[in-house]
């Protein structure tokens, strides 16, 4: 499926284990997979004399997609990404840059815009841009018939077709998002609303793969049809209708016969899937004049403020009408993951490749340290302990005095855990500070050897403490231990994933990962885990108030007068 | 401590030297980042490693508040509390005391203030203070002083003067008795904001008492003119032990400062400032707020060697950012840290090859600019020999501390 005549393309194959046969159950299945960056050397490229392995990225699926904020992995410089292995694509929302015409990334100079002007590496990083920041829910005016509206700091913005093709040209990002008609105005949705809703998103896919001047990223296509199952199988379809005339000529560069042929992969957006149901069941529970009928699934706060279930038993479904004609062998993404036990239904019930790491790099924003394993190995003591929580507030009084690691359940080894200092001599150089100044004759054995080998990683104590003292640092080092936490828990999944494969027996397989998830299940109680994060969000938010913006401020004054 | 003087300028006072401590060798001289919660705004202690710094400062006032001795006790000291393994100095928690506190009342006995917690009546005595600072173990240590405002005038100068020797002593008889004499390094604090005469007896006590401690702060000077006071207290301070000029930070007052015989300085500004914006740089300071910015896809500082700038981190995102994501603040923070680092390694380099006051006219030459040199500079290094002027006769000279940079908000501009 390597789209040819671009700079990069990205493949992406299943392993032999999984939906190879055309019952739905295998379809919709925990699976495993490679996706597989290449880089095309260009005739101007330098680095010709590269080996071929480092112009190609290989992600094994199920994975994650470490999320960006106007342009960067929020609380890393780029130092500390570059120390977090655990951060290998990253998705840009492209809204931001919308601030100033032309967006700024669109006029970088020279080779690999996006990369260069954001400082990712390309033989270490994915970069995908979207056009909106998938999680976010807040209303928009109305899309235009030609037109998404997009929100920037300066207000609304009005993003077409032809600039979203000339941009994802532009910045040569390794993916793109096709634009979607995805309404933020006012659930719930009319038929009408979303018969307009399929018909526009497939159009504007027509329009990003027609007659390129510049060859196109791979294109990732995300799932339109909202709440609505017969819109999503309509959507799905009119993909895979033959195209004739005009429109076949104009994506007759990229050799495909229908729409579907013209991208890599899928993508769901479970945000505006579950704002929709939650307007809908509100509705139908003003017109019956009862309660809301009770949710299945837990309870969660958005960014947006707002308290949304997480509706996974419903989006399940729906997810299943836009795939099952689909061809399956496709890369399936999801944004709007809320949970680890979230993404396990996904898997299982879904057979979902990649999902967003948002949630995870949010809790590193609000003081919770992830702590979770999959399969549950370390932790199989809890039943006599009560179940655990999937990570811990760190704002709590409890950790005031907890000189433990972050994880639990095993020896994490991200930056935070072990930190890794340079190497002596590889520091910065400031001038008469070389060794042949700092070496001295006296008492060669002095006992800073001793304490210069004691790196430890940081204790829950400590950012404890930076949380209440409103220290940034708190949320850097969070960061990088959820990511790798995060990375962790999918190198588990694929762990498992690969020992059932071997296995060769999939009934036996299939209930044997069944166990694992509902082992995980019992550890880790997802609603009491939800309630740590809201009441880190409530401590998070009164520290702001008392130390943050205000004393922000105060700062700023006090730093005009010196 | 060891501490070894390398080399001096034949010129000026300034002089470069090697402080061996608990935690490594720093050279001097050097300015140290403020990390006043223990942490440095944003960065990893292996970041600000990677950054060559040696010596950091952390302020006992905030610590002893949060996290509280109970927990550095716990965690073995504040260096292991936040994975810091170079050099660590704190203060004596009574300057933040004074200036943080409303009901501060000073007596012979000690500080009294109203506890953050409870608001009962605490007493900080000269013991507690270093027997606080011994708990929290960094390598460098700093007297209780009976702090008065720049402005006081009157008796009570005086007074506070006396007080500060006769705490000095308490300090160091505590200092002598806790068997930390070998890990840690009690500094006394010369009053700087005093006049003339009770400078000089200031001085003349606190030299004499030089067996008991290991090197000499210079405080209370807040003011420009006030600068220059530092003449006076570094050539009377005795050459052998290092000199520690509190709350000094801009670029043009540190190398002043190092002519003047000055080894350390500390100051939170360029790390404050990087969070609204302002990088600092051999040009002056750059307001990366200014929209001007906006499409600038040059690094801050082409020849600088800090990771953002390595890295070509450009103006336009760093413009994008500022203000709105925490990670923009860290880069600059990074640049101007070692910005610091590096106006102060190149006058080490300079003072070795004999060369520093060339040094100093290339750097005010560059750094101003058409802008004009604050007069205070002017002044006080003519007083160690070298005329800004002589090779840039036309330069103006801004009267106080000089020159207004573009550390204005306005994004429009
Ligand atoms: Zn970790
Ligand atoms: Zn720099």
């Amino acid at each position: 499926m390597a789209m040819t005549a671009s700079t990069s393309s990205v493949s992406f194959s299943l392993s032999n284990w999984g939906p190879v046969s055309t019952t739905r159950s295998k379809i919709f299945g925990p699976r495993l997979g490679s996706l597989i960056l290449h880089r095309h050397p260009q005739e101007s490229d330098l680095d010709l004399s590269l080996p071929s392995t480092s112009r190609e990225i290989r992600l094994e699926t199920p994975t994650f997609l470490t999320s960006t904020s106007r342009g960067v992995v929020p609380h890393l410089s780029r130092d500390n990404v570059k120390r977090c292995e655990s951060i290998r694509w990253v998705n840009v929302p492209f809204e931001s840059f919308m601030e100033s015409n032309p967006p700024v990334p669109t006029i970088h100079p020279g080779p690999d815009p996006l990369h260069k002007f954001l400082g990712f590496n390309q033989s270490q990083q994915i970069i995908s841009m979207s056009a909106r920041n998938p999680c976010d829910g807040r209303q928009l005016p109305p899309n235009g018939k030609d037109t998404v509206s997009v929100w920037t700091l300066q207000g609304v913005r009005k993003l077409t077709p032809s600039d979203w093709q000339k941009y994802a040209t532009k910045c040569q990002p390794d993916v793109v998002f096709a634009l979607s008609d995805t309404p933020f105005t006012d659930p719930p949705y009319s038929q009408k609303r979303m018969t307009k809703s399929i018909e526009r998103s497939a159009q504007w896919l027509a329009r990003l793969l027609s007659s390129p001047t510049i060859p196109l990223p791979s294109v990732i296509l995300h799932l339109a049809g909202l709440s609505s199952s017969p819109a999503r199988r309509a959507f799905s379809n009119s993909l895979l209708e033959p195209l004739y005339g005009p429109e076949l000529e104009a994506v007759a560069h990229m050799g495909i016969k229908n729409l579907d042929e013209g991208v890599v992969g899928y993508s769901v957006d479970l945000v505006p899937i579950r704002m929709t149901i939650e307007a809908e069941g509100r509705k139908i529970a003003s017109t019956n004049n009862t309660a809301t009928p009770s949710a299945l699934t837990p309870m969660f706060n958005q960014t947006r403020h707002l308290a949304v279930p997480l509706h996974t038993a419903q989006i399940i479904p729906l997810v299943h009408s836009s795939l099952s004609s689909l061809p399956p062998f496709k890369l399936r993404l999801i944004n709007g993951i809320e949970s680890p036990h979230e993404v396990l239904r996904y898997i299982s019930k879904v057979g979902i490749d990649v999902f967003d790491a948002g949630w995870a790099q949010k809790c590193a924003s609000i003081g919770v340290a992830l702590d979770f394993e999959f399969p549950v190995i370390t932790r199989k003591d809890v039943g006599e302990v009560g179940r655990l929580q999937i990570g811990c507030n760190l704002y709590d009084e409890a950790y005031q005095m907890d000189f433990r690691a972050l994880s639990s359940s095993f020896l994490c080894q991200c930056p935070t855990c072990v930190p890794v200092s340079t190497p002596e001599g590889e520091e910065i150089k400031h001038g008469v500070d070389s060794e042949e100044y700092t070496r001295t004759t006296a008492i060669p054995t002095h006992p800073s050897t001793a304490v210069l080998s004691e790196v430890k990683g940081y204790t829950r104590a400590y950012i404890h403490h930076l949380l209440h003292t409103h220290e940034m640092s708190a949320h850097t080092l969070l960061t990088m231990h959820n990511l790798e936490t995060l990375d962790r828990f999918f190198r588990g999944i694929r762990g498992l994933l690969t020992q059932l494969e071997n296995s060769q027996k999939n009934e036996v397989a299939s209930s044997l990962w069944d166990d694992e998830v509902s082992r995980f299940t019992l550890t880790y109680d997802e609603l009491a885990s939800f309630e740590v994060l809201e009441t880190a969000r409530g401590m998070w938010k009164d520290v702001d108030i008392k130390r943050g913006k205000g004393r922000l401020s105060k700062e700023k004054n006090e730093g005009e007068n010196d | 401590m060891e501490f070894e003087v390398i080399a001096k300028c034949k010129t000026t006072k300034a002089r470069v030297s090697r402080m061996k401590l608990a935690h490594g060798v720093t050279m001097l001289p050097t300015f140290m980042p403020v990390a006043t919660q223990a942490a440095i705004k944003g960065l990893t202690s292996q970041q600000m490693e990677s950054l060559g710094v040696t010596l950091i400062l952390n302020n006992t006032y905030h610590l002893n508040l949060r996290p509280g001795l109970d927990v550095l006790k716990t965690a073995g000291g504040a260096h292991r509390f936040q994975g810091w393994n170079r050099n660590l100095l704190t203060d004596s928690g009574g300057f933040q005391l004074v200036s943080l506190s409303k009901f501060t009342t000073i007596t012979e006995e000690g500080a009294l203030f109203a506890s953050p917690f409870t608001g009962e009546p605490t007493m900080l005595t000269p013991e507690e203070s270093i027997s606080i600072q011994h708990t929290i173990g960094a390598d460098i240590i700093m007297q209780l002083d009976d702090v008065v405002s720049s402005l006081t005038t009157g008796p009570r100068v005086e007074e506070a003067m006396e007080r500060s020797v006769r705490w000095l002593d308490r300090c160091i008889a505590q200092h002598n008795k806790s068997g930390k004499k070998d890990s840690q390094n009690l500094f006394a604090i010369v009053q700087g904001g005093l006049n003339p005469h009770l400078r000089d007896r200031c001085l003349d006590m606190m030299v004499a008492r030089k067996d008991g401690v290991a090197g000499y702060a210079i405080g209370g000077l807040s003011g420009g003119e006030e600068k220059g006071d530092i003449k006076q207290c570094a050539d009377k301070l005795p050459d052998e032990r290092p000199r520690y000029s509190m709350g000094i930070g801009f670029a043009e007052d540190l190398l002043v400062c190092v002519a003047l015989g000055v080894d350390m300085a500390d100051c939170v500004f360029p790390t404050r400032t990087a969070r609204f914006g302002v990088a600092l740089t051999h040009s002056g300071p750059l307001n990366l707020r200014l929209s001007k910015h906006t499409k600038d896809f040059g690094p801050i500082d082409d020849s600088c060697p800090c990771p953002t700038c390595k890295d070509k981190v450009s103006r336009a995102i760093l413009h994008h950012t500022i203000t709105h994501e925490t990670a923009a603040a860290h880069a600059i923070t990074m640049h101007n840290v070692v910005f610091q680092a590096q106006v102060m390694g190149r006058a080490r380099e300079a003072i070795i090859a004999g060369t520093f006051p060339d040094y100093l006219q290339t750097f005010f030459a560059q750094y101003f600019g058409k802008a004009g040199y604050p007069e205070w500079c002017v002044n006080a290094l003519r007083s160690v020999g070298v005329d800004l002027l002589e090779g840039n006769p036309n330069q103006k000279v801004i009267p106080g501390t000089g020159a207004k940079w573009e550390y204005s908000d306005n994004p429009a501009l």
